[in-house]
């Protein structure tokens, strides 16, 4: 049932965003909004902690094109990882405690983008990215009536490539994959993960 | 037209957020903990036989020397007794009576926690068992401090065994007895006590403590 309200929402935020840009009619491209659904695979020590894909992600980004080619731009995203262990024992010095786990990893990254868009076609254009900035992560683990919290604010990069799709003047169908790395801080180690975003781009 | 399009967008990613926390917990049993810890340096390998009251007392708060605590039910205390003898006896223990001729090597001392959290185990202490423990007179003295780190914070309804030395002469540095073993079912006699819940965390104690196996 999640899922289906998942899919509903997805499609009314495109279709909305599709339809919006449509009647705003053409000219050349200074600038563009891109929202894209995120899914989530952890790697290195957050992908330890939880092995689950994250289906919880969103992607907002806005720039500008200084070329035809490239652009600038910020970019707000944001992925939650959960998964729910089997019952355990977690054992430290002297003491032991069993229990069942409950992992939450909230990711929420904070870029700016440095765009290279190829013309090709201009019905299929392929694009690269690199993101610096800063993600804010929050890991929570639960177990009993206990919540374990550790965050941090990583110094963080992430590359990008994917391809544009163009569905009308102006508006295109996004798909790429992003990997996020954010550097030792904080109450964590680096955390990494994968992203395989999907989702609208609209240029004016 | 525009306008009502950005509404239904932002509300669309409203409640996509809203909807989008992952689930926790769905029973109560699944927020069950079973706690132990001891002290590494003590050789219960070497010891073999232990007494225990027949009765689990009620933590409330500090303890009211003048009068005998309050237990719990005797249809949970016996249950959750047999469950502890049985996994003693497994272990290798023999259970003799606290003022047996010859004293026990340990004494087992359980209790259920009626507060929402203790911060220091000594103030909770204090004073419970001296009626009790074999070689004291009833009331007002230190029945037990922990010989390692503890967790400093319990749930209402949390079961607890703690094992002392047998021997009354045997204290730490502050004249308490050392606690050398404890564990702690958190939440498990809340409500309406589930038995098979507290027999399974009581299992669940002694399948984490190995070393409390004797020879």
């Amino acid at each position: 049932m999640k899922k289906i309200i998942y899919i509903f929402l997805l499609t009314t935020l495109t279709a909305g965003v599709a339809n919006a840009q449509l009647e705003s009619g053409s000219g050349a491209f200074n600038s563009y909004t891109s929202v894209t659904y995120s899914v989530g695979f952890a790697t290195g020590d957050m992908g330890e902690y939880i092995s689950q894909p994250s289906w919880r992600g969103m992607t907002l980004e806005f720039g500008k094109f200084v070329t035809p080619e490239i652009s600038i731009g910020i970019e707000a995203s944001w992925n939650t990882f959960f998964e729910e262990m089997d019952y355990a024992t977690y054992t430290k010095d002297t003491y032991s405690l069993s229990g069942k786990q409950y992992r939450y990893n909230h990711q929420f990254p904070i870029l700016a983008s440095f765009n290279y868009t190829l013309q090709g076609d201009e019905i299929l254009r392929p694009f690269g990215s690199l993101g610096i900035g800063t993600m804010y992560s929050q890991r929570n683990t639960d177990m009993g009536q206990w919540r374990l919290k550790e965050e941090a604010w990583h110094f963080a990069l992430r590359p990008e490539i994917g391809i544009l799709y163009e569905l009308g003047e102006g508006s295109h169908l996004k798909v790429s994959g992003k990997y996020y790395t954010g550097f030792s801080a904080g109450d964590l180690d680096a955390q990494s993960y994968f992203a395989l975003n999907v989702g609208i781009v609209i240029m004016k | 037209m525009k306008k009502t399009k950005s509404l239904i967008l932002v509300c669309a990613m409203g409640l996509m957020l809203l909807g989008c926390y992952p689930q926790g917990p769905e029973y109560v049993e699944d927020l069950d903990l079973v706690y132990t810890n001891h002290n590494d340096d003590y050789d219960f390998a070497s010891k073999g036989t232990y007494a225990r009251p027949d009765y689990v007392i009620k933590i409330t708060g500090q303890p009211d020397l003048d009068d005998n605590p309050e237990t719990i039910p005797d249809i949970y205390a016996t249950a959750i007794l047999a469950q502890f003898d049985a996994n003693m006896a497994d272990l290798g223990w023999t259970k003799v009576e606290a003022d047996a001729p010859v004293a026990p090597d340990i004494v087992m001392l359980p209790a259920s926690l009626e507060t929402t959290t203790i911060t220091y185990w000594y103030d909770y202490w204090y004073g419970w068992w001296g009626g009790y423990y074999p070689g004291y007179p009833g009331g007002g003295y230190y029945p037990g401090y922990p010989s390692y780190p503890v967790v400093t914070s319990y749930s209402t309804g949390t079961l607890i065994f703690l094992i002392t030395d047998g021997d009354p002469d045997v204290v730490g540095g502050n004249g308490s007895h050392l606690i050398h073993w404890s564990f702690a079912a958190n939440g498990v006699l809340t409500g309406t006590t589930n038995v098979n819940r507290v027999t399974k965390a009581i299992d669940q104690g002694f399948k984490q403590s190995p070393y409390l196996k004797t020879n």
